[in-house]
């Protein structure tokens, strides 16, 4: 459970705050999707979330932002990211190893995981993320895709009860984007990990998160499911967020027609839209 | 303005070693003012493709033409002058002290006069909302984006290549990028060949499409004509766009929509 | 750079402890110095090269001597006209220019450059750096963050060229002529390449920062290293092989100045 409350950040050399009075409340369990223009704060929300900031990355800092009810303030990150574990933007960079097993053993040495314990773990993230091929493989001959799996895998191995992720499908392609997505559906169906993922691929978002947040200049303009937070069609095109041609379209009918009450967010689910309104 | 193919593939093939084929026996023209989209799955070959254009590589065998040029025959920083080159991520290529500097840089590599580069970069300032004086590392990546474009098409190439030109924008940037793209296109008639997988961006911006698969040449044709192809697109693992996919699944009475009026036009006369 | 980097393999070499491997390639080094003949030096040379082709690598072993050659040229080429003891042997105008001593002492010294580069440089053709790392901090205590720097700055070094050819790439699309001959010109070119470059490794090395950081970096110990090195009877021959190089190199190769 993350807590944030009345949240206010300024970065040191900014001039004005990248957070303004963020409230939030994400649930156990929940898959959460980011959205917003650049400048509006979604990295600068995902990394308070581990303490990075304000522990790493210093700057002014109002309210407060509890994990599993532990201020952030007050507790070293080293016990911090061990609860959230976050993927960060640039995939070449975060790597610490050259091979692939060395980088998920990374984390499991540095926290001092016994070394019988190790073994089984290593092997079993390995078969969930679906990399077991993948293991004695050098990182550098990796493609996209396989290395954004292994970044994630590095992370499920220290066991987080959430996982944040900036930007993971940024320099894929459809295919491997959609592989990464349903990965992470996986893990938030399964093992019961909070998910919380910050994307500009709006149609991903629509298929497969449960929660849109939408920000816009550091405040939060929606927060609620994802077919409620997307009926908002007019205000996403004054935010300058994209929407899905289905939902699009679901908004011309619905000005004519009855559409009726369910919003569409995939391809499926406007195909029975559509229908519905060609025979009433 | 001449007229003619401003770029000319013959039965080009490229590896970097021999028993690996990246692209082999491909062969397409771009004519003058077209707006082409290069589309395929990683790997495919499309920034070798895109990279053959202006001669960052040669051909292992065949020719490539830009402009008229055979590209292994002229030095890069020549063919320069007719292709510009816009790269997915801009700060390869910033590295000047102003937005000024930044776009002029070109320009000055390809030998302009002074009085000449101030009206261009004046121009281009415009059109992007860019201030001279700007310090381009602490602007944003939407804002980079625009300076790495602005520099791009400034020595006023013919061709303009965009490899992944939004990757990482947001949908406000993209937009911007794009609309600036097509502006370029109708009103300075510069030929566009952009890389994408954004299939939503091909569908609303190109008017022809390449299908790349595993480096052969798939399909070619008029846009809407190769979103209909769903095997072909799917063989190169290919996501078609949304509209056109329901348009496919819809069946008869569907056929020639692809976009959201052309669907919602559909759907009420059909129901009517 | 194509000629440093880790070559994965499963030969006697590659499994060899990286203890051994670090160890082995400064005794050789050893012997190449101790020798004192240019015949020795050649047998060096031809032996390395063998001992890189049990483990697939005489081609590359091969083409690194070949690359080493131009370094022993520059030192053979100071040391011929340097040296000025003994017979004359290139007299200009009576001014002798080359001398016998100078050279053979110059062909002795540049063999014995290349002798001694040669197996440091097959070294990281064998040995993944990290396990070399994580074996010097597991059995010589080595301090862990020391060995992180070490792996990293190597981890760091085909990224940034990848990098750097990339922005050559974007910089020869907007017309900079980097073939140019011109000095001049060359050295303006130093900032089109530098400056992107020195951008994009700062954002890297602090996002790589915070990400080893976030993974428990500062918490680890000597003891966390999950992988056991153990020395075992194929060390046990490495090392036994390199004392009878250096002996060889000692008793029969000394040679004195002239030949063998």
């Amino acid at each position: 459970m993350i807590e944030i409350k009345n949240l206010t950040f300024q970065y040191k050399k900014s001039d004005k705050p990248a957070l303004r009075d963020v409230n939030l409340a994400i649930p156990d369990g929940d898959f959460v999707g980011i959205i917003g223009t650049s400048g509006a704060g979604k990295t600068t929300l995902a990394l308070s979330m581990n303490g990075v900031i304000p522990h790493q990355i210093e700057g002014d800092y109002y309210g407060s932002v509890s994990v599993n009810g532990l201020d952030t303030v007050d507790t070293p990150t080293s016990k911090l990211c061990r609860i959230v574990g976050e993927v960060f933007q640039d995939i070449d960079s975060q790597m610490v190893s050259s091979v692939v097993e060395d980088e998920i053993l990374f984390g499991m040495e540095n926290f001092g995981v016994p070394h019988d314990e190790i073994g089984v773990r290593l092997e079993r993230i390995l078969a969930d993320v679906g990399i077991e091929d993948l293991r004695h493989r050098r990182i550098a001959s990796l493609s996209g895709g396989q290395k954004q799996k292994v970044a994630i895998a590095a992370i499920l191995a220290l066991e987080p009860d959430v996982i944040v992720l900036d930007e993971p499908t940024g320099e894929l392609d459809p295919e491997s984007s959609r592989q990464v997505f349903s990965l992470l559906r996986k893990m938030n169906r399964e093992k019961g990990i909070t998910v919380i993922v910050i994307e500009q691929k709006i149609m991903l978002l629509c298929e497969y998160v449960k929660h849109l947040l939408v920000l816009q200049d550091g405040v939060i303009r929606f927060d609620g499911p994802t077919r409620e937070v997307i009926a908002h069609t007019d205000d996403f095109k004054q935010l300058g967020i994209n929407i899905p041609r289905v939902t699009e379209l679901y908004g011309r009918l619905s000005e004519k027609r009855d559409a009726g009450g369910r919003i569409p967010l995939d391809v499926e689910e406007a195909v029975a839209m559509v229908r519905g309104v060609m025979k009433r | 303005m001449s007229t003619g193919n401003i770029l000319d593939f013959q039965h080009v093939s490229f590896a970097y070693h021999a028993d690996r084929p990246i692209l082999t026996d491909l062969s397409f023209t771009l004519q003058r003012g077209e707006f082409v989209a290069l589309i395929g799955s990683n790997g495919a070959g499309k920034s070798t493709i895109s990279r053959l254009c202006n001669g960052l590589l040669k051909p292992t065998l065949g020719t490539v033409l830009l402009d008229g040029r055979d590209t292994s025959k002229v030095p890069v920083s020549k063919l320069a002058s007719s292709c510009g080159f816009l790269f997915q991520n801009p700060d390869r290529q910033i590295c000047e002290n102003s937005v000024y500097e930044e776009i002029a840089f070109s320009m000055r590599a390809q030998g302009w006069k002074e009085e000449d580069i101030a009206v261009r970069v004046e121009e281009e300032l415009n059109r992007f909302d860019l201030k001279a004086d700007w310090y381009p590392f602490e602007r944003s990546r939407g804002e980079r984006q625009r300076i790495a474009l602005a520099g791009a098409i400034a020595a006023e190439p013919e061709l303009l290549i965009l490899d992944e030109p939004t990757t990482g924008l947001d949908y406000l940037e993209c937009i911007r990028i794009m609309d600036y793209v097509t502006y370029l296109n109708r009103e300075k008639q510069i030929t566009v060949l952009m890389v994408s997988h954004d299939m939503e961006l091909v569908l609303a911006y190109a008017k022809r499409v390449l299908v790349l698969c595993d480096g052969n040449l798939l399909g070619d044709g008029e846009t809407r004509e190769m979103m209909k192809q769903e095997s072909l697109l799917k063989k190169a693992r290919v996501l078609p766009p949304q509209i056109p996919e329901l348009a496919l699944r819809l069946g008869e009475g569907f056929e020639d929509v692809y976009t959201v009026d052309e669907m919602a036009e559909a759907v009420l006369g059909g129901a009517r | 750079m194509n000629l440093l980097n880790y070559v994965e393999g499963s030969s006697f070499l590659h499994r060899c402890n990286p203890i051994t491997k670090l160890a082995a390639a400064f005794l050789y080094g050893m012997a190449c110095i101790l020798c004192g003949s240019i015949v020795g030096e050649l047998i060096l040379i031809a032996l390395m090269i063998l001992i890189a082709g049990t483990a697939h690598l005489a081609g590359r072993a091969v083409r690194l001597t070949w690359r080493l050659l131009v370094l022993g040229l520059l030192m053979f080429l100071i040391q011929l006209f340097f040296v000025r003891t003994g017979d004359p042997l290139v007299v200009v105008g009576g001014f002798t220019l080359i001398t016998k001593d100078g050279l053979v002492s110059a062909l002795l010294l540049s063999l014995r450059v290349v002798a001694t580069m040669l197996p440091l440089m097959l070294l990281f053709a064998i040995t993944e750096i990290s396990d070399l790392c994580n074996a010097l901090v597991k059995s010589a205590h080595i301090p862990y963050r020391y060995a992180f720097i070490v792996t990293t700055a190597f981890r760091f070094v085909p990224i940034l060229a990848t990098e750097y050819h990339d922005i050559e790439d974007a910089q020869k699309s907007r017309g900079v002529d980097l073939d140019t001959k011109n000095i001049f010109r060359k050295i303006k070119l130093v900032v089109p390449l530098t400056v992107p470059l020195l951008v994009s490794s700062l954002k890297k090395v602090d996002s790589s920062a915070i990400s080893a950081e976030m993974r428990g970096f500062a918490m680890r110990t000597g003891a966390s290293g999950y992988k056991e090195y153990p020395f075992g009877m194929r060390d046990a021959v490495v090392f036994v092989f390199l004392a009878a190089c250096i002996a060889c190199s000692v008793l029969f190769l000394r040679g004195g100045m002239y030949l063998i």
